[in-house]
C-alpha cells in the first residue's frame, strides 16, 4: 500500500469515528457489550485520539505485537488492570480501515455478542457511507445549483432593459462580479466587421472609462480579443479570459482581467463565463431588434410628419429644438425612460389634432370666438383618430391629446386638472406654448423675446402649467442650447 | 464599513455573510438567499439591505428585479476572510 492509500484510509477512519452512525453504533454495543468503553485505534493500532480512554489505550502498543491473522478476527484479552477488553477490526471489503476497542468489559464476549456487534459494524458502516454519498453528492451538486441559479438571476437582470447603452453596462457589471475581476470589457464588431469597438469597458478602480483612448477599437485578429473574435474560440490564460458573443455569427467579444484576490482564472470561471456570455448574446440581439423597430417607429412618425408638413409648413409639427426642449425637461424631472421614449413619439407629432380644423380657424390672427373655440375642440379629437390604430404611438396618444389641458382645469378636450393631464402633456404644453411665445409666426400672436417668454410662463405657473414641469424648463431654458429657438431673439 | 465582528453577531448577517464568503460568484435575489441559507426571506431581507448599505453586499437592481452578489472590495473581503477563519478556528 503506497502513502496516498494509507492516508486516504485514514481519513476514511477518522471520519467514520467522528460520524453520527458511530454514535448509534456506540449505543447499540454498549447494550450487548454492557458498561464498555468504545476507542478507535487505527491500522497500525495507534489510538486515534489520547482522551479519557485512559491506560488502556496503551493495549494498542500490546496489541500490535500480535497483529492477529487474518484480519478479520477480533481479540479478547486483559488489560494492565485486569479488565476484559475486545479489539474487533473495522473491514471494508479485504481492507482493514483501523480498530474498534472495547474496554471495561464486565465479562468475556461470547459468539453471539461478538455476531451482534459485527451486525452494528456494518449496519454503522453502510449508514455512514450513506452519508459519505450524500456528502458528494451535496458537495457536487450545490455549487452546481448556486451557478444556475446565479445564471438565472443574470437572465433576469439582462432581460429587463432594452436599451442597448444600459444592457451592455449591466453585462459588464454582472460579468465584474461574477469572474470576480477586476477589469472588464465588451466589444462588438463594426459593420465593416474589421474592428471590436469598445462598448463598456469597467475597471474597479477607474470606473466606466469606455472613452478612454487607451481604449481604442481593436482590429480583427490584434490582441487577445482580436483573436477570440477572428476565431470564435475562447481564451483563458492566467489572468484573463475572453469568450467571444457567437449569434450565428461572431457579434463582438467579452473579456475578463485580473481577479480580486489575485489567484488565475480556471476552467470553472471559463464556463461561467460561456454561460454568461450566451445569455448576452439573446439580450443584445433583443435590444438591437428593439432598436431597430424604435428606429421604423421614428422612420414612420417623421414620415407621417413631413406629409402633414407638405400639406400645411409648420402647423402640425413642431422645430428641432421643440423636441429636444421637451426631452431636456423629461430628463431633468427624471420622469422614467419609457415615459421619454413616448413623450419622444409625442413631440414629433403633436398636433396631429388641428388636422382637421379648417385654415380659416388655424390661421386666424387673435382670439377665436366660441364656437370657433368649440370646433377646435371636436376636430382635435376627430384628427387623433387618424394615428390611432398606429399600434407604437398608443402609448403617446394620451400625451398627444391633452397637451392642450391647462393646469387648472380650464383647457381642452377634456378639462383634466392637476395630475390629472398625463405628466407627458403637461411638459410639452410648456415646451409648446414657449415656442409659440418666441417663434414668428403670422398666426400665433405676436412673438415676445426669450425672457419675456419665460416671465410668462413663470407667470403662469400653477394656473395654465405645472409647477414641477415650470421649474424643470427654468432649468432647462438657459442651457447655451436652447438660446437658439428658430425665430428666438434674445 | 462597521467592525466586522459586530456583522458577525446577528445569526441571519452571518449566514448571508458566509454564504457569499464560500460563494463568491453567486448573485441571487432574496428569495433565491433565502433557499441556499434557510429561514424567513422578510428578515434575510432586512439584513441584506442592512449590509448593502455597509459595502459588505452589492445590490443590483432593475424595475422588477434586485439581485444581491458579495462586494468586489479586495480588502473588506480579506477582512471577513480572516474572521471567518479566527472563529472557525482553522
Amino acid at each position: 500500500m503506497n502513502e496516498s492509500e494509507k492516508k486516504e484510509k485514514q481519513a476514511f477512519f477518522i471520519r467514520f469515528s467522528k460520524s453520527g452512525s458511530i454514535s448509534i453504533f456506540r449505543k447499540l454495543c454498549s447494550k450487548v457489550l454492557k458498561r464498555t468503553r468504545c476507542a478507535f485505534l487505527d491500522a497500525e493500532y495507534k489510538p486515534l485520539k489520547c482522551g479519557s480512554e485512559c491506560s488502556h489505550l496503551r493495549i494498542g502498543k500490546y496489541l500490535a505485537r500480535f497483529r492477529p491473522s487474518p484480519s478479520r478476527e477480533y481479540m479478547v484479552f486483559k488489560c494492565s488492570c485486569n479488565k476484559i477488553c475486545l479489539s474487533f477490526p473495522v473491514i471494508q471489503g479485504s481492507s482493514v480501515y483501523g480498530h474498534v476497542l472495547f474496554t471495561h468489559l464486565d465479562r468475556e464476549p461470547n459468539k453471539r455478542m461478538i455476531d451482534a456487534v459485527r451486525i452494528c459494524m456494518d449496519l454503522a458502516l453502510k449508514e455512514f457511507q450513506k452519508e459519505q454519498e450524500l456528502n458528494k453528492l451535496y458537495e457536487t451538486i450545490r455549487p452546481r445549483a448556486i451557478a444556475l441559479s446565479t445564471i438565472h438571476t443574470i437572465h433576469r437582470l439582462l432581460s429587463s432593459t432594452l436599451n442597448m447603452d444600459e444592457l451592455i453596462e449591466r453585462i459588464a457589471r454582472l460579468t465584474l462580479q461574477v469572474m470576480r475581476s477586476r477589469h472588464c470589457s465588451i466589444m462588438l464588431l463594426d459593420e465593416s466587421k474589421k474592428y471590436l469597438i469598445p462598448k463598456a469597458v469597467i475597471d474597479l478602480d477607474k470606473e466606466i472609462l469606455k472613452t478612454d483612448p487607451q481604449y481604442k477599437k481593436i482590429k480583427l485578429g490584434v490582441k487577445q480579443e482580436g483573436k477570440a473574435a477572428k476565431t470564435g474560440e475562447t481564451i483563458l490564460l492566467r489572468n484573463s479570459v475572453c469568450v467571444p458573443l457567437v449569434e450565428e455569427d461572431i457579434i463582438g467579444v467579452i473579456s475578463a482581467r485580473d481577479k480580486t484576490n489575485d489567484a488565475p482564472f480556471d476552467r470553472f470561471e471559463l464556463e461561467i463565463l460561456i454561460t454568461l456570455a450566451e445569455q448576452a448574446v439573446i439580450a443584445i440581439k433583443n435590444a438591437q431588434m428593439y432598436e431597430e423597430q424604435e428606429k421604423m417607429a421614428y422612420g414612420s412618425i417623421k414620415t407621417m410628419a413631413a406629409l402633414l408638413d407638405a400639406k400645411s409648413p409648420n402647423t402640425f409639427t413642431h422645430s428641432d429644438q421643440f423636441v429636444k426642449m421637451v426631452l431636456a425637461i423629461a430628463e431633468e424631472m427624471k420622469l422614467p425612460r419609457e415615459d421619454i421614449a413616448n413623450l419622444h413619439y409625442a413631440a414629433l407629432l403633436p398636433d396631429t389634432g388641428k388636422f382637421s380644423i379648417p385654415d380659416e380657424i388655424l390661421r386666424k390672427p387673435g382670439s377665436l370666438s366660441s364656437s370657433e373655440y368649440g370646433i377646435i375642440k371636436k376636430q382635435h379629437l376627430e384628427s387623433l383618430k387618424i394615428i390611432e390604430h398606429l399600434e407604437f404611438l398608443k402609448p403617446a396618444m394620451p400625451i398627444i391629446r391633452h397637451h392642450h389641458e391647462k393646469y387648472d382645469g380650464t383647457g381642452y378636450p377634456d378639462g383634466l386638472k392637476g395630475s390629472k393631464i398625463p405628466v407627458g402633456a403637461r411638459v410639452m404644453a410648456v415646451a409648446n406654448a414657449f415656442e409659440a411665445m418666441v417663434s414668428a409666426s403670422p398666426y400665433k400672436g405676436k412673438k415676445i423675446s426669450v425672457s419675456q417668454a419665460i416671465k410668462e410662463i413663470e407667470n403662469n405657473k400653477g394656473s395654465q402649467f405645472d409647477p414641477e414641469v415650470v421649474r424643470a424648463f427654468i432649468g432647462v431654458v438657459k442651457k447655451p442650447e436652447f438660446k437658439n429657438m428658430p425665430g428666438a431673439s434674445a | 464599513m462597521k467592525n466586522i465582528k459586530s456583522l458577525f453577531k446577528n445569526e441571519v448577517s452571518k449566514k448571508v455573510l458566509l454564504f457569499f464568503n464560500e460563494n463568491q460568484n453567486c448573485i441571487d435575489t432574496v428569495k433565491g438567499i433565502s433557499l441556499w441559507i434557510g429561514g424567513d426571506i422578510d428578515i434575510i431581507q432586512k439584513v441584506l439591505n442592512q449590509l448593502v448599505k455597509e459595502g459588505v453586499i452589492t445590490s443590483h437592481r432593475t424595475a422588477s428585479t434586485t439581485a444581491y452578489a458579495y462586494t468586489n472590495n479586495k480588502e473588506i473581503v480579506k477582512k471577513i476572510e480572516k474572521y471567518i477563519k479566527k472563529f472557525k478556528g482553522l
